[in-house]
């Protein structure tokens, strides 16, 4: 998804595979529940005479992607102003009984 | 700590990313219309006052930059407002896009206007075609992230520009028309090729 958003035209199978590191059959599998979501969508093209797949993420799959970022965000910062909290509070701690 | 810190500034770099690759919304299609409008307005009346009294140039360009002042300040609110309720949790990184793309170009055109009026004065009737020029510039910096129509509106600016020097180097003279017929045209046909691009893209796009 990460690659999709960031190519707003699409990417083709094989740009796709190497940029995600991952088999053939295991992206199939991969881009065929993204698309059952309606994540990306996938289309046949015609480039210098053979046909290939091209994957593009859709309107909501970027708008899906973007809230996933916003939760991600949230929850990093959580956790950075607990992990904050908890060495304020050792800190205080040490002090007392030092 | 620092893996969440690292982490928090990848989220970011990729956020960045998805802002680049998004076309951005934010430009109101009425608000551009209306500074387009207005252009056409002050330049009729600009017009229409200098038959009947005689003004200099640090009038004219003072009316111009004061119109100017007004069509940033109501563009600048109007796009802040549309972008973050368009592209809601992108907006940020969208407007910083939208602001590196454009802001140089009035930089170097209010840096030009004050270098001009100030070593050749006498040369002050270049500045509508000096404004428009740079006025294009900012268009075709911005054309990535707009309709792509927009690059023919950069054109216009270019052209009109590229005009305005030779229309006013006969008289050398400050025209308000070269001001006024650029600019509004000009602004009517960006709010038109965003009123077009807005309507080709689907809802959530």
């Amino acid at each position: 998804m990460t690659a999709l958003v960031t190519h707003s035209h699409g990417l083709t199978f094989n740009e796709l595979k190497n940029l995600c590191a991952l088999t053939d059959g295991n992206l199939n599998r991969h881009l065929q529940v993204l698309e059952e979501a309606k994540l990306v969508v996938t289309a046949k093209i015609a480039d210098r005479h053979r046909r290939q797949t091209c994957c593009r993420i859709t309107a909501l799959g970027r708008k899906k992607y973007v809230d996933y970022l916003a939760v991600l965000t949230q929850v990093l910062n959580d956790a950075k102003a607990r992990e904050a909290g908890d060495a304020a509070a050792k800190g205080a701690q040490g002090a007392i009984t030092g | 700590m620092e893996d969440l810190q690292q982490a928090l500034a990848e989220i970011h770099l990729i956020r960045n990313q998805v802002a680049r690759g998004t076309q951005f919304r934010g430009y109101g299609p009425r608000c551009i219309a209306f500074t387009g409008l207005l252009a056409l307005s002050v330049a009729y009346g600009e017009s229409l006052w200098s038959t009947h009294v005689r003004h200099g140039l640090t009038v004219s360009v003072m009316i111009w930059l004061a119109t100017a002042a007004i069509s940033l300040l109501l563009s600048a609110v109007d796009t802040v407002r549309r972008a973050r309720r368009v592209h809601v949790d992108l907006a940020e990184e969208m407007l910083q896009s939208a602001a590196e793309q454009f802001i140089p170009s009035l930089a170097v055109g209010a840096l030009l206007t004050v270098v001009l009026l100030r070593v050749v004065p006498d040369d002050g009737w270049l500045l509508p075609g000096l404004w428009q020029i740079i006025f294009s510039l900012g268009i075709f910096a911005s054309c990535r992230f707009l309709p792509r129509l927009m690059f023919a509106v950069g054109f216009w600016y270019l052209a009109a520009g590229l005009c305005s020097v030779i229309v006013c180097s006969g008289p050398k003279v400050f025209l308000p028309w070269t001001m006024g017929v650029p600019f509004g045209i000009g602004q009517l046909l960006v709010a038109a090729v965003l009123q077009i691009g807005v309507e080709k893209i689907p809802e959530g796009e």
